[in-house]
């Protein structure tokens, strides 16, 4: 597998000089392959969204080194046209809209990318698909007159007709409702599943995302406090309780009885699973 | 009889769609009747489009039913001699923290409603420094607003409300663009201001995480009451939910799977160290 | 960083800082009356040495004055080089076609002083007064119009919900402008319709955030029992002190001898 982003030693300070200093990243390391799903959680504030910007080329390194599918952003030229390969989603992409229909809106990436007509076309109803919209019967509809839901898939849209290699999303779920949630969470397995698209993805909340990345970064104030594979992580309670980051409940549940010298099993990963476990731990007590 | 309560009774509300021809009339509440007492816990559910936001607008006069009637402590919201007493009297925090915060400087923001009133300079000074201190904003009093974190911005949202003194708290979706400190925290808050205040608290939301400490809950769908009762039972109703797209807390989906399989837990059990307990106590049997 | 930064108010806490904002607005509507009227030679270099001592009591450093002055050097220069050719008078010498007259030269360094004082005076007064406090000052003084049907209270309204928005309006441009980079939009592109085009990507946003931040916040203003009245905390935390009054006084006096000496 090769690695299709590398951070080495990246440190970050906005207005480096002046009064209003302030390093928003320390010492960040970490290696991320292709086809895998990172997950980068914390709290406000913590890098979050400074740390991805580097990955798109929006922010380059005070110090350090950031190389996305293989290349080095300090080379300013390849930086520019990053965004071509590396999509990035911002937190409440529904209010970036500005086109007249949804055709244009998701086409406006792809017009930028130089396209003809019939792949530009090709790539608009590809993408609209992929967000559960039907083209024939939305491309025309104004982007204004839409819920919020909708507007958000419309958005993402956008960035995946740019067919980047890598995508990242900076809170995809961050005020949906459940059906939009689920929505946005089915739209993730499918491209986990695809196998070879890579995809991060920020969420304040392990809960989103727990279940469906291979890696998870965790940044407290600056510093990356963890990166590694999803169980690892399950075990460390100070440093969840510290950066406030909360197991969904019938893991926590789980979790206790386990301390408690119970005998289940604590590699369930739904409810269903969990409350199996539970049944069978307590039918067994029965006997 | 009816002096310490908001009661909606056979409230409709329609609006009117388009503007050619077409006599299009969307019904966003249908014969709605409820009473909301003084010091109660409630949590208003819905989905969007389930006339949610419809029903809190009306609980402060800011909209006006079709037909039927709100009446706020004995005050019609349809009189126009009683709108400001009504307002005073029911406060309302709303989903952006941005956009309702009025003026460049905490302080003002805060005296921004007790002003509108027309109190005395000694009194709104006097209640900027308790309502500061209710929320914990004390050393951010000259600040500007944009300069705080989404969580504190809403803490002054509440401080701007409280300040006038109002008997109920209408929460709309509130938490729903902080991070999960400020949504604890928010919680928190409205769980105090409740116990220790007894000022009623209204919370609307499409998050059923938000709300295992209400009272009672009630839920909307398509203009109508759902489902109306306490949150362990509604939480236990899933199939009911799920039709029109929702879903319990993590907790009660487990609490209502053990129940299927016939192993009861506890109505009082609301957190997971109490459902742990309870769990091995079924175990040691 | 507590305050708005609109402007070039510097943070402090000199004598003149402390002054109130009405003080200062007066001051500097007097002094530029002053001048206006009598611009004898003494009379500029009195009030420029004068506001050369408000500057240094007000602890903002020489070199951001000097930094400041750099921006309009042009018409400094501009002025004194029209006023010394087109003025009629006692010929000094000639330059080609132009004549340099004794006059022109006392008229051109004149008005290049009157317009120094003028430029220097606003530049302090935004230098020490915060924001607010002006909006403060200027609703204050303003008020008495409200008697002759003005709404005041509105504009000053209007002001406060400026004041608390610009920040928040550039920060929601700065990230729409990376989102739409992100999507390839060209901000410096040597095109300018691409370069239109980019920039309509962040307008249009940006104006239908501000027309739904618009009914939002009249929705929260209503709900806080809003009728129109006007907004008394800030202005109350207004006084004056004995050092306004006297402030003030002298100014005046320094008029009337201004306008009494022109005669």
């Amino acid at each position: 597998m090769s690695s299709i982003i590398e951070i080495k030693d990246l440190n970050f300070t906005y207005q480096p000089g002046s009064p209003y200093q302030r390093q928003a990243l320390k010492n960040i390391n970490f290696i991320l392959n292709q086809g895998e799903f990172l997950g980068i959680v914390g709290s406000n504030g913590s890098g979050k969204s400074t740390l991805v910007q580097h990955l798109n080329g929006l922010l380059s390194p005070t110090s350090g080194e950031v190389i996305v599918c293989g290349v080095d952003t300090a080379n300013n030229e390849f930086r520019n046209q990053l965004w071509k390969q590396a999509g990035l989603v911002f937190q409440y992409p529904e209010q970036q809209l500005f086109e007249a229909t949804i055709y244009e809106e998701v086409a406006y990436g792809p017009k930028n990318l130089g396209l003809s007509e019939l792949d530009m076309r090709n790539r608009v109803y590809d993408a609209l698909e992929k967000v559960g919209l039907i083209p024939r019967e939305t491309q025309h509809l104004a982007p204004i007159t839409l819920s919020g839901g909708m507007r958000r898939r419309v958005a993402i849209a956008g960035i995946l007709a740019l067919q980047p290699k890598l995508i990242i999303m900076d809170e995809p779920m961050a005020g949906l409702d459940s059906i939009g949630r689920n929505l946005m969470l089915d739209l993730m397995k499918d491209r986990k599943q695809k196998g070879n698209e890579t995809t991060v993805m920020i969420s304040h909340s392990l809960k989103d995302i727990w279940a469906l990345a291979d890696k998870i970064a965790v940044l407290d104030k600056g510093s990356l406090v963890f990166y590694g594979e999803v169980e690892k992580l399950l075990g460390k309670t100070e440093l969840l309780t510290k950066c406030h980051l909360e197991l969904p409940d019938y893991l926590q549940v789980v979790y206790s009885l386990a301390a408690r010298g119970l005998k289940v099993n604590t590699t369930i990963r739904s409810i269903e699973e969990a409350s199996s476990e539970i049944i069978k731990l307590l039918q067994e007590a029965e006997l | 009889m009816t002096d310490h309560c908001i009661e909606l009774v056979n409230v409709t509300k329609t609006y009117r769609n388009g503007s050619d021809a077409g006599n299009n009339e969307k019904i966003a509440l249908n014969d709605i009747t409820l009473t909301i007492h003084e010091g109660e816990y409630i949590g208003l559910i819905g989905m969007n489009g389930s006339g949610k936001s419809t029903l809190a607008r009306l609980l402060n006069g800011l909209i006006k039913p079709t037909t039927g009637k709100v009446n706020v402590n004995g005050m019609d919201t349809r009189s126009p001699k009683h709108l400001m007493e009504i307002r005073r009297i029911v406060g309302m925090v709303f989903q952006n923290p941005d956009n309702q915060i009025v003026c460049p400087v905490v302080e003002e923001e805060i005296a921004f409603g007790p002003e509108n009133l027309g109190l005395a300079s000694d009194e709104i000074k006097r209640r900027i420094d308790w309502a500061l201190q209710i929320v914990g904003l004390e050393e951010l009093r000259d600040h500007a607003p944009h300069l705080l974190s989404g969580g504190q911005k809403q803490k002054l949202a509440i401080a701007s409300v409280l300040v006038m003194l109002p008997n109920y708290l209408i929460m709309d979706e509130p938490s729903s663009m902080l991070d999960p400190l400020g949504r604890q925290e928010l919680l928190e808050h409205l769980r105090i201001l409740n116990n220790q205040k007894g000022i009623a608290i209204i919370f609307i939301s499409h998050n059923l995480e938000d709300l295992i400490q209400a009272d009672r809950l009630v839920v909307l769908d398509k203009g109508s009451i759902y489902l109306q009762g306490i949150p362990r039972e509604v939480f236990a109703d899933e199939a009911k939910l799920a039709a029109i797209g929702l879903e319990p807390p993590g907790l009660y989906r487990l609490i209502n799977k053990l129940g299927k399989d016939g192993y009861d837990i506890d109505d009082h059990i609301k957190t997971v160290p109490e459902l742990v307990e309870a769990i091995c106590h079924l175990s040691l049997r | 960083m507590k305050d708005v930064m609109v402007g070039r108010y510097i943070i402090g806490n000199s004598m003149i800082h402390r002054l109130d904002p009405r003080t200062k607005l007066i001051s500097c509507t007097l002094i530029i009356t002053a001048v206006l009227i009598n611009y004898r030679w003494y009379f500029l270099l009195f009030y420029t040495l004068l506001i050369t001592i408000a500057i240094f009591l007000s602890g903002i450093k020489p070199k951001i004055i000097f930094r400041s002055l750099r921006k309009i050097w042009y018409l400094l220069l501009l002025t004194f080089v029209f006023q010394t050719i087109l003025t009629v008078g006692e010929p000094l010498m000639h330059l080609g076609s132009l004549t340099v007259t004794r006059q022109g030269i006392a008229l051109g360094t004149g008005t290049v002083f009157r317009l120094l004082i003028f430029y220097l005076c606003s530049s302090l007064l935004i230098m020490t007064t915060s924001t607010i406090k002006l909006a403060a000052g200027i609703e204050s003084l303003l008020t008495p119009l409200t008697y002759f049907k003005i709404p005041v209270h509105h504009f000053s309204m209007i002001i406060s919900t400026s004041l608390r928005f610009i920040p928040t309006f550039i920060e929601e441009a700065n990230i729409i402008t990376n989102a739409q980079k992100s999507r390839g939009a060209q901000f410096d592109s040597p095109n300018i319709i691409t370069r239109i085009k980019s920039n309509i990507a962040i307008i249009i946003p940006l104006l239908a955030a501000s027309l739904q931040r618009a009914e939002d916040l009249a929705m929260a203003m209503e709900s806080r029992c809003y009728t129109g009245h006007p907004n008394q905390t800030r202005i109350s935390k207004l006084n004056y002190y004995k050092k306004d009054v006297v402030l003030i006084g002298f100014m005046l006096a320094l008029l009337f001898a201004g306008v009494s000496f022109s005669f």
